[in-house]
């Protein structure tokens, strides 16, 4: 009888080492990576620079897709719901967010948290409308131009802001984030010495955009913000307005009409035309395009793009 | 002479002086100087640690303060670390908008000579714990200090939208005469279906609210010359957003959570009208406006998957119209969606709620939906949407709704299909295909509409609709119709949902 069982017994054990050997031991767990999501591309970019390898960085919005044009989807709400913090705009541009966050049932992540990062804490915000706002200005950002990270310039306050939030929740990464966070600082700066260089020539050049996206890149390079063709957002530009920014343009010899790629470019294209200047579709997100996913790759895009297009 | 004993005076005095500063006495003067100094400097530095002790308990007590009310301020400091550095400073200086660019006051670096990097000082940050974003039952049940910081009247803590839906319905003269048009009694009419004011906002940090009061013309069917602007209250309910396991539950009056299209406002439908099939078995009121309590959970899956549950009243007139909780309404909803990166995205449901009606008699309603989009890469235009939903009903009858057969159960459904193609952000067309049978008498209808969409903006939208409709059985009619419709959006909106 004991001889039959032996091998059942000897089996037993077998699978029983097999199992143990296959599951993680539980006195040594690994250390928890960071689940962080971000709501926009640029956030992202940033944020993926300073986590590295120590976690893993989503975006909630696809790169090239217009954030002022977002509707909700449930794939969205799962992102959420399984993230343990959330690198936000802090101004109007990702508002859309907090009805998904109430979708998710990740309390963690709802405004005011403290697993809530605002990358604007610290910075000027440009263009804060004052005096009445309603919408017949067309949909516009009460809270001032949301889009600072196209100014590179503003990566020391943002990236502090990242890191202070990230290391508030994991104490432990504090040094390793804020080691990674030198280090994307230092390649910015030996990046932005480049940028200045191949803009230097063009310092003062008057640049038309079709959407209000770009005061902070302008501010960043000296460029001069002519005007804009969709004067209230989200808004097509009326005749007048249009006929107005073109005279302007030709008085002021514009060579360059900027289009975020996510926006029809007739009406860019016609008054690029009628002022004798040219349309430069950019991608105004990193990700939008190839080799643009990072933001110093996003930035040096940009710049590579702009520089030639007013050279010609 | 007397010049000389003058300059001798002066000379004389000179070396007196002189010699007399360097005495001890002087010296006792310089060193009670020194001594003063040095007192002054004790005291400059007492006070001056005075005040660093005092502002450091002060910090103390705000972090106290954020960490037991959590969420109550709009906006989160960046850190007792990001304290230190320039991410600290306030935000945002003002800057009218056609002012050149104000210096911010945490200067950020000028591209090539980027500002030394805001250190993080990392004991700083380790002191700074998380605290727990889930209250626990004794936090909850913990008396809080009333919200000081707010300023009632001088900062609005949510947010208002009002949405007003215009509707013509031009028809035939017979059709108006009997009623047969999708709006009866308001055939041939300009008329306001829906002005809705809606408030919505966080109630606190654990918990957010929506109130919304609709306006709206009602004819009477037995007099058709008897018009109404009515008032509702068509939601307020209060939703629990830090809840355990992930739990999301809202009570209150509210538009509970079945199917595809029956969750959708009135402002914010695909078509002017809402499908035959719905109208039918839920009445022109949809499955709106119910009473109680209900739950969802977002799944820990690796797809989405959310899970509803609801308990109601039941104050449907048309399906569960007994009104007690005695004889519950009870509705589950599961949806699921499915992400397919460049071919767009698809969204699946399937419902259930099961109630009595005002016969008392029992009735379950299931929905299956389908919704299906496109968007093109980039500006994410154009976009292309499918979506359909069948409902069936099996319904208990009455012994007079049972008919000459006598058959006191009945098993009925209907379904709708479009298709929506929007060229643009303004121009959009699309086709709707309507059939349904009726809940509880015999006969079934069909009926097609296709649609033109203009929007001007996102918050004005016009349409025009063409409706056919042919019904058989206790519903025969043959009705053409062409509806209009304007709507608009006035302040606050929440976000468009896939």
């Amino acid at each position: 009888m004991g001889r039959r069982r032996a091998p059942l017994v000897r089996a037993l054990i077998a699978g029983t080492l097999l199992v143990m050997a296959a599951v993680p031991s539980a006195s040594a767990p690994a250390p928890e990576r960071l689940r962080v999501l971000t709501t926009l591309p640029d956030l992202w970019s940033i944020t993926r620079a300073i986590v590295g390898d120590l976690g893993e960085v989503q975006v909630a919005t696809r790169p090239g897709q217009n954030p002022h044009d977002l509707e909700i989807r449930p794939s969205q709400i799962l992102l959420v719901k399984r993230a343990e913090i959330l690198v936000r705009n802090g101004l109007d541009e990702d508002a859309w967010i907090d009805p998904v966050i109430e979708s998710s049932g990740n309390p963690r992540l709802l405004r005011g948290s403290a697993s809530v990062i605002e990358a604007v804490r610290g910075l000027a915000v440009l263009k804060i409308r004052t005096g009445a706002v309603d919408r017949s200005l067309g949909d516009v950002h009460p809270s001032g131009n949301p889009h600072f990270t196209l100014d590179p310039g503003t990566a020391p306050v943002v990236t502090a802001n990242i890191v202070a939030g990230l290391s508030r929740l994991r104490p432990d990464l504090a040094e390793q984030l804020e080691s990674n966070r030198q280090r994307f600082l230092d390649d910015l700066a030996a990046a932005a010495r480049r940028w200045n260089e191949t803009l230097a020539p063009y310092r003062g050049a008057p640049v038309v955009s079709y959407h209000d996206s770009w005061p902070y890149f302008y501010r960043a390079f000296g460029l001069d913000e002519l005007g804009i063709i969709e004067d209230r957002p989200g808004v097509p530009p009326s005749p007048q307005h249009l006929a107005s920014l073109i005279r302007q343009m030709r008085e002021r010899r514009v060579k360059v009409v900027l289009v975020e790629s996510w926006y029809a470019t007739d009406t860019p294209a016609a008054v690029a035309r009628a002022a004798g200047a040219r349309v430069l579709v950019v991608p105004q997100s990193p990700g939008a395009t190839k080799g643009t996913d990072t933001y110093i790759g996003h930035l040096d895009t940009l710049v590579t793009m702009l520089a030639r297009a007013l050279s010609e | 002479m007397h010049r000389h004993g003058y300059r001798l005076f002066v000379m004389l005095w000179l070396l007196v002086s002189s010699v007399g500063l360097a005495t001890p006495g002087h010296a006792q003067d310089a060193d009670a100087l020194r001594r003063e100094l040095e007192t002054l400097r004790r005291q400059f530095s007492s006070v001056t640690q005075a005040y660093e002790e005092r502002l450091k308990a002060l910090s103390v007590r705000v972090e106290q303060l954020e960490a037991s009310r959590v969420t109550a301020l709009p906006a989160t400091a960046p850190s007792a670390a990001a304290a230190s550095s320039a991410a600290a400073a306030p935000v945002a200086t003002t800057t009218a908008i056609a002012a050149p660019p104000v210096a911010p006051a945490a200067p950020p670096a000028r591209p090539g000579s980027p500002a030394p990097p805001a250190p993080v000082a990392v004991a700083a940050v380790a002191s700074a714990a998380p605290a727990s974003e889930s209250p626990s039952v004794g936090e909850m049940l913990t008396p809080r200090q009333p919200f000081a910081l707010s300023t009632p009247g001088r900062v609005l803590l949510f947010d208002i939208g009002v949405s007003g839906d215009f509707v013509a319905d031009l028809t035939s003269a017979k059709a108006e005469r009997l009623q047969l048009g999708t709006f009866p009694g308001q055939e041939n009419r300009f008329f306001p279906r829906e002005v809705t004011l809606s408030l919505f906002g966080r109630v606190d940090p654990y918990a957010s609210a929506v109130v919304r009061i609709s306006a709206g013309e009602e004819t009477s069917t037995n007099q058709p010359s008897s018009r109404d602007l009515n008032v509702n209250l068509d939601e307020a309910n209060v939703t629990l957003l830090t809840l355990p396991l992930g739990t999301t539950a809202r009570f209150g009056l509210m538009r509970p959570r079945f199917g595809t299209l029956n969750t959708v406002h009135q402002d914010d439908l695909p078509q002017v009208d809402r499908p035959d099939v719905l109208t039918q078995f839920f009445g022109p009121e949809e499955l709106d406006g119910e009473s109680g309590l209900e739950a969802f959970w977002v799944l820990p899956l690796p797809n989405y998957n959310e899970l509803s549950l609801g308990v109601f009243n039941g104050d449907n007139e048309v399906a569960f119209g007994r009104g007690s909780l005695r004889d519950p309404l009870v509705m589950g909803r599961w949806r699921t969606f499915f992400e397919l990166d460049d071919l767009g995205g698809l969204q699946l449901d399937f419902s259930a709620a099961s109630g009595v009606t005002s016969d008392n008699l029992r009735n379950t309603v299931v929905g299956l939906g389908a919704k299906y989009k496109w968007m093109g890469s980039g500006s994410g235009l154009p976009i292309f949407t499918l979506a359909g939903e069948a409902i069936a009903g099996f319904r208990h009858l009455t012994a007079a709704e049972a008919g000459a057969n006598g058959d006191r159960h009945v098993d009925r459904w209907g379904g709708y299909l479009y298709g929506q193609y929007d060229f643009d952000r303004r121009w959009a067309t699309g086709l709707r295909g309507d059939w349904t049978q009726l809940p509880t008498a015999s006969g079934h209808e069909w009926a097609i509409s296709p649609y033109l969409q203009f929007k001007p903006s996102e918050f004005l939208r016009f349409r025009v609709q063409y409706k056919h409709t042919e019904g058989t059985g206790s519903v025969e009619r043959s009705v053409n119709e062409v509806l209009l419709q304007g709507s608009f959006i006035l302040g606050a909106h929440p976000t468009e949902r896939f």
